[in-house]
């Protein structure tokens, strides 16, 4: 290797050194810059994501689809087709309704917003949304759904926010137990079998506390959080006594998996 | 020139395996491992190109992963930039060194260094991410994780090399005329 390359490598390095030592403040900048540029593409993407998937789908069923099929002949196709379509309406209806129902309802200002993508990353459970600053839309402001609690946005760009997921163990959220005194930090697991439909942990529990399964976790509101009190974050699957603390499984609320339209809570009423 | 046009198109080419990465779904039955194509043809690159270019491949590939995986939460940088220019510099170092060996030996070079490359820059980052959040946890799915996206690179590979190499003997060699002896 001759000096020239010596040099060129000890630069790079050096240049590698400089960019790590950004402050995280310029870096959600550069982010949000990187993400508006690449939007488009990426956004085709997961356009072309969702066709695999469905078409995954669709070949993981071909062997009920034959049992049904059977089943089906006896019925009149156009009707089924007409009540199917009928019935999606519906439910797409009944969905809006609720969603609507649940904004006019909440003591907070909520901004609606779609599920652009899912995200497919190794080690970060985090979703696209089509809302950003121009919406006003902030970072670290808590996305939910009538049902439960989706996770908080983390990089803001003009038209699009990334949210990080609650199964995602960097999203921690201070939380109670309904019914008991009990307060504990909620996290994700950091490798998760299954990331969409992943489990949480509830740590710093009382040791000797009377937790059973099935009770409600909520958001406790802590001062200077990112979350309100009294958003459902999920049910408690089960619970464990450690040497010092307790630790309770829970099971998100919301199927994050199927969501596809959530709420931005970006202030008061 | 010709290495001029081979970097443009790596330049393109990194583009596009990052879209389309980040269209592919992860892979259930392999406990939701990735397929990551960038350090696959990050080394392709790294094997062909001489070592300027390589290194302005380095840094281009480097900065876009390093912003591609950019996690931010709660105000605090999960994995610094930076950490992937290097770790591509040493990768490319590495590769660049089997730039003589022939074409024939070269696709099974290409394809190890692909398969090695992506399980260690996943184990890099999940080191990255263990140390930064603290505490040792280990999962058989993050063992999957770590080499089934190596494994995956190893197999596509030898493809890549197929295809790319073709498109580039389609690609008119302007330094070869200059060196030809004259008469």
């Amino acid at each position: 290797m001759n000096r020239l390359n010596i040099a060129l490598v000890i630069g790079l390095v050096a240049v590698g050194i400089y960019l790590s030592t950004l402050s995280s403040e310029t870096l959600v900048g550069i982010k949000a810059t990187f993400m508006g540029v690449l939007a488009p593409f990426l956004n085709t993407g997961s356009a072309v994501q969702q066709n695999i998937g469905s078409f995954g789908q669709r070949l993981k069923t071909l062997d009920e689809l034959e049992v049904e099929n059977t089943q089906l002949r006896t019925e009149n196709q156009a009707l089924r087709a007409e009540n199917s379509l009928m019935r999606e309406t519906l439910s797409e209806n009944q969905r809006l309704r609720l969603a609507l129902d649940f904004r006019a309802r909440s003591p907070h200002r909520l901004v609606a917003a779609r599920v652009i993508s899912r995200d497919s990353s190794t080690w970060w459970n985090t979703i696209r949304i089509n809302r950003g600053f121009e919406d006003g839309v902030e970072a670290d402001q808590p996305v939910l759904t009538d049902i439960g609690l989706v996770g908080k946005t983390t990089t803001v760009s003009k038209n699009e926010a990334i949210v990080v997921l609650v199964t995602d163990e960097s999203c921690r959220i201070g939380a109670r137990i309904e019914g008991t005194r009990e307060q504990g930090i909620v996290s994700g697991v950091r490798v998760q079998e299954n990331a969409l439909e992943g489990i949480l942990r509830m740590n710093f529990l009382s040791k000797n506390a009377e937790i059973s399964p099935g009770m409600e976790v909520l958001t406790a509101g802590v001062a200077h959080g990112s979350f309100p009190q009294g958003i459902v974050i999920g049910k408690v699957r089960d619970f464990s006594r450690r040497a010092l603390d307790g630790q309770a499984t829970i099971e998100p609320a919301v199927d994050l998996s199927a969501i596809e339209d959530v709420f931005v809570l970006v202030g008061k009423k | 020139m010709k290495a001029l046009i081979d970097l443009i198109a790596l330049f393109a080419g990194v583009f596009i395996a990052f879209v389309v990465q980040h269209a592919l779904p992860p892979m259930a039955d392999l406990h939701g491992a990735q397929v990551l194509l960038v350090p696959m043809v990050f080394c392709y690159a790294a094997v062909v190109l001489p070592f300027p270019a390589m290194l302005a491949a380095a840094f281009y590939t480097g900065l876009f992963s390093d912003l591609f995986y950019l996690h931010i939460a709660g105000g605090r940088v999960e994995i610094p930039p930076g950490v992937s220019i290097i770790y591509f510099v040493i990768l490319g170092c590495i590769s660049n060194g089997f730039r003589s060996v022939p074409e024939a030996k070269r696709v099974w070079i290409f394809a190890l260094l692909s398969g090695v490359g992506t399980s260690a820059f996943l184990l890099l980052q999940f080191l990255m991410i263990t140390w930064h959040r603290g505490g040792w946890e280990w999962a058989s799915a993050a063992a999957w994780r770590i080499l089934a996206p190596g494994l995956m690179a190893f197999l596509i590979a030898p493809l890549f090399h197929l295809i790319t190499s073709h498109i580039d003997n389609l690609v008119p060699d302007f330094s070869r005329k200059g060196r030809a002896p004259r008469r």
